[in-house]
Formats: C-alpha cells, structure tokens, sequence
C-alpha cells in the first residue's frame, strides 16, 4: 500500500511544497491520447491544429492536469490523500516545451486535518511565463480513513 | 449549441479500469508507481464525451471547442480491474460574448451504487 510522505503538522501557509517539470514530447501527447481516448485532432494532426488557427499541434489539457496530478500525489505518496483538485486551463502547450507544477499551501484547517493548495502549471515562453494551468486548488485530506 | 438541451442525461456506460490502458496511461503522465492514477478518470469521461460532443441536437462545432476548466472529487481510489458505471449529463449551457460555454459533470458508480469519482467538464466552444 501507498505511504503518506508528508506529515499535516509539518505544514505552514504559504509553503511551496512541490516543484516538478518536465518535457512534453509528440510521443507522451499520442500515448495519452491512446489512454485517454480523447482522440480529437487538435492534439496529433498538425494541419488540423493550424487550420484552427494553432501554430502545431498542443497538448491536452488533461495531459497537463495529469502531470499536476502525478505531482501533487508524488509528494502525498498515497494518492487517496487527493480528494479534490479544479483546475481553469489558460494557455497552450506545443510539443517539446517544458511545463512546471507546483503547489503552495493556502489554507489549513486542524479541525478536519485538510490542507487546501494553489496549484498551477507554467512554461517559459518567448522570455515570458504562461499558465496553461491557472488558478487550480487541490484538497487533501490527512485525516486516517 | 442548441441551450434546451440542458439538463439532458446521456445513457449509462460501462467503463473498466483496465490493466493494459492505466500502463498507457501511466506511462504517459509520468506515473512511476503501481497505482492508479486519480485522473484516470478522464478515460471514463472519454467513454461517453464523443457522444455528447457528436450529438446532432446539440451541434456543437467540435473544431471550436477547447477545454476551460475540470474538477474531480475523489470519493475513493480507483481498483484495478473494477467495472464503473459512466452517467453523465449535461449540467448548464451558457452563451457569453459570441462563446458558448458547456458544463457537463459525470458520475461514476461503482457496483455497490457507491459514487467513486464525481467529474466537472466545461468546455467552450469559441466564437466564429
């Protein structure tokens, strides 16, 4: 069984508590497609996505959602912690760019043992930081089912 | 988009949560461990999305339609090899500056009735 790595006590607000790139490739983006079955063109046919007004094809949204996902449970080590996580997708990403997830804590409650985390995805673009993923939170429990 | 279809409930579908496509899945997203990944859910989503975004009373322009937003609620973790049962619906159909705005949340229920995952998708179909 998946072990809790984090413990609710050594939690603050206002702590940045993950940090994790990596780079998207044609091959990830199809593979996901694959598993997903979210085969819409935009995300393989590269006429498709400049006809749509796209300079290439992009990654899915949830693509993205699932390395934020994969990140915030990796620093969990259980991933049933996860309960919750919303996320507004803000900004494309094109094959071979390095998208980051992070988290920092925005709110503890004791009571319930739940921690509340702002959690976005970002790239560096043309000198400046897009936000593919923006104002996501994540909900984790730390209560003992 | 047609907005008197809102509130339209899709037919049930059986979704598994199938070995071979969570190592797909895995290896897409990066997941080194043996779980499975909450957002796994998202191929359960894509057993009845083409129907919805296909769906001829609706018309939606699908070259148009990007994703805005998700959320999952996560009642429990995934068990491999489980049968789920999808039944999603369209929850609000909006119109703001020229784009369309759709909401559809699904349930997924495991054999005991027992929700598992809770899933809200809104997709914008962006003006012409």
């Amino acid at each position: 069984m998946p072990q809790l790595t984090v413990r609710f006590e050594d939690l603050a607000v206002g702590d940045d508590v993950f940090s994790v790139s990596r780079v998207v490739t044609r091959d990830d983006v199809k593979r996901y497609a694959d598993a997903s079955g979210d085969q819409n063109p935009l995300h393989q046919d590269e006429d498709f996505a400049r006809a749509v007004g796209f300079p290439g094809i992009i990654a899915h949204g949830m693509f993205t959602m699932g390395h934020l996902a994969r990140s915030l449970t990796d620093w969990l080590g259980d991933p049933s912690r996860l309960k919750r996580l919303t996320v507004q997708f803000r900004a494309p990403v094109f094959m071979g760019e390095t998208i980051v997830a992070e988290g920092r804590v925005k709110a503890l409650d004791p009571a319930t043992r739940t921690a509340v985390l702002d959690v976005w995805v970002r790239v560096e673009r043309d000198g400046t930081t897009e936000y593919p993923i923006r104002r996501g939170e994540a909900e984790v429990g730390f209560a003992d089912p | 988009m047609n907005a008197a279809l809102e509130g339209k409930v899709y037919p049930d579908t059986t979704f598994t949560v199938d070995e071979e496509r969570v190592d797909l899945f895995r290896a897409a997203v990066g997941e080194a461990g043996e779980i499975v990944p909450p957002t796994f859910a998202t191929a359960a989503e894509f057993a009845v999305f083409p129907l919805i975004v296909g769906d001829a009373e609706l018309g939606l322009d699908f070259t148009r339609v990007v994703h805005a937003e998700q959320e999952y609620e996560w009642r429990r973790p995934f068990r491999m090899g489980e049968a789920l049962t999808v039944r999603s619906r369209i929850a609000a159909i909006r119109q703001k500056a020229g784009n369309g705005f759709l909401a559809i949340h699904t349930e997924l229920v495991d054999g005991d009735g027992e929700l598992v995952v809770l899933a809200r998708a809104t997709m914008i179909e962006r003006a012409s």
